[in-house]
């Protein structure tokens, strides 16, 4: 185990601690999106968020799409929000919520621009370069475990995601949380199957009821729809690497969120209140999940994977771990940690925590994810329903 | 875990467990036991990671990984031989078509 478990991280207003320092270009209209992903092409440092969703997002679905814009802007990892609008009103109140953030801020309207998108280009380029001068200057400072914001999350499973990967994971949360961490889980329905094993660590009967209605939901949603969940999962990928039902694959799924209590059940993209464990209630789907799961201030994220799964966040430091022996031999630029060797019974499942740990704070403290190097990494929205 | 074993089994009371490397037919799976190593014999090629049964099983029968009900077989399964898709099936889609959950 290291004897110091800290890392070096950018302490932001709110007290928490980012374990990187983005310079945000957040689009906020379909309009700017053109401009936004011109300016992150050009800018080397830029991260940049645009989804095509704006106006005509209403009622709760638009108030979902508020909270997720304001979490990446307000993310822990983001240094800096270069704010791009069509929509003049909706983009101050943007800024203005952004204000007690404590970080640059600057907004720049298509109206004030002559509605010229190539305009807004240049005069993006230039705040951002400007903004990134700025956050080259800013220095890491001394963090620890507790503040680290895991999420976790599994992608394409396989039997060696059950046995090895997902245990692993578990662990690892089990160790940021008993720092005085947190650590977060989503994707409900893979909690269908492996429900009574999560209620017995509900840390008390409404959170255990909350557990259960989440998934209830979820399951009813699916019959509504015509899915038959049973028919179609596990699919195919799971099947052809050996999961054969859906509570084997759950069963293994929830290893990941390792031994601690569960503090409650959050909404998607809401931030936990305080350290411990959590569950969120959102898609199993990984860009939903991720971004969702992001959203609630997750500074890094550790994704599991049987077979092989290049899907990262954009604004968290994906850490990609698989035990499959072959995918660690074959994905060389994919697998972050290679975590097979507690399937040969070379390294006990301590042993490879102590390491997973080490590579964990070495991530937050700087060391890129091939994620990253890569640029595979996104952050979506997700919609409640129909638009006007 | 010790090196050396080709096959893991979760917990002592399973029915089924994993092949480490693939196995061929007539291949002697180890794997740990509580009073020491545990050894079945295969008899048909099992991909890496997939399942085998440790005992033969009849058809019904629900199969325990981990200590937890994992499915339930659809047909007779000999020890050493492939469980999957095509012998097991979710016990919670069977229970429920027998009118449960």
């Amino acid at each position: 185990m290291s004897a110091d478990a800290t890392f070096r991280g950018y302490r932001r207003g709110d007290g928490s601690v980012g374990t990187r320092n983005h310079l945000l270009v957040l689009s906020t209209t379909g309009l700017t999106g053109a401009a936004a992903r011109r300016i992150g092409a050009i800018l080397p440092g830029a991260r940049v968020i645009a989804p095509p969703y704006g106006s005509g997002v209403v009622g709760d679905d638009g108030a979902l799409r508020d909270r997720l814009m304001l979490a990446f802007a307000r993310h822990p990892n983001v240094g800096a929000v270069l704010l791009l609008s069509g929509k003049p009103p909706e983009a101050e109140a943007y800024r203005d919520a952004l204000a007690a953030s404590g970080k640059p801020v600057e907004l720049l309207v298509l109206d004030d621009h002559g509605q010229d998108s190539l305009r807004l280009t240049d005069v993006g380029v230039r705040a951002g370069a400007r903004l990134l001068r700025t956050l080259s200057a800013q220095e890491r400072t001394p963090a620890s475990l507790a503040d680290l914001r895991v999420a976790v999350e599994c992608g394409r499973s396989d039997p060696s995601s059950g046995l090895a990967a997902n245990p692993l994971v578990g662990r690892l949360c089990d160790r940021v949380v008993e720092a005085g961490g947190a650590a977060i889980a989503g994707e409900t329905l893979e909690w269908f199957g492996a429900e009574h094993l999560l209620e017995r660590r509900a840390a008390d009967a409404a959170v255990g009821s909350a557990i259960r209605e989440a998934v209830a939901r979820r399951t009813r949603h699916a019959a509504r729809s015509g899915i038959d969940l049973i028919g179609n999962n596990p699919g195919p990928t799971n099947i052809a690497g050996g999961l054969s039902t859906l509570e084997e694959k759950s069963l293994g799924a929830i290893l990941k969120t390792g031994s601690s209590p569960i503090r409650g059940v959050l909404a998607h993209g809401a931030a936990p209140h305080g350290k411990g464990l959590w569950l969120m209630d959102q898609p199993f789907y990984a860009p939903e999940s991720v971004s969702g799961l992001v959203a609630s201030g997750a500074n890094v994220l550790l994704f599991t994977t049987g077979p092989g799964n290049s899907y990262t966040s954009l604004l968290a430091p994906t850490v990609k771990l698989s035990a499959n022996v072959e995918t660690c031999g074959r994905l060389t630029e994919q697998i972050d940690f290679d975590a097979s060797a507690i399937l040969s019974g070379r390294a006990t499942l301590a042993e490879m925590t102590a390491l997973l740990t080490d590579c964990v704070l070495r991530t937050a403290s700087g060391m890129l994810t091939f994620g990253e190097i890569l640029s595979e990494g996104e952050e979506v929205l997700s919609r409640l329903g129909p638009s006007l | 875990m010790s090196t050396g074993f080709n096959a893991i089994r979760l917990a002592d009371g399973d029915t089924v467990a994993h092949a480490l490397t693939p196995l061929e037919a007539g291949t002697v799976a180890g794997m740990d036991g509580p009073d020491g190593p545990v050894s079945v014999v295969i008899r048909e090629p099992i991909p890496i990671y997939h399942k085998f049964a440790t005992v033969d099983l009849d058809a019904g029968t629900q199969v325990l990984k981990g200590g937890e009900v994992i499915g339930r077989t659809t047909a007779a399964v000999r020890a050493g031989c492939h469980v999957h898709t095509h012998n097991l099936a979710s016990d919670r889609a069977l229970s429920a078509d027998e009118g449960g959950a």
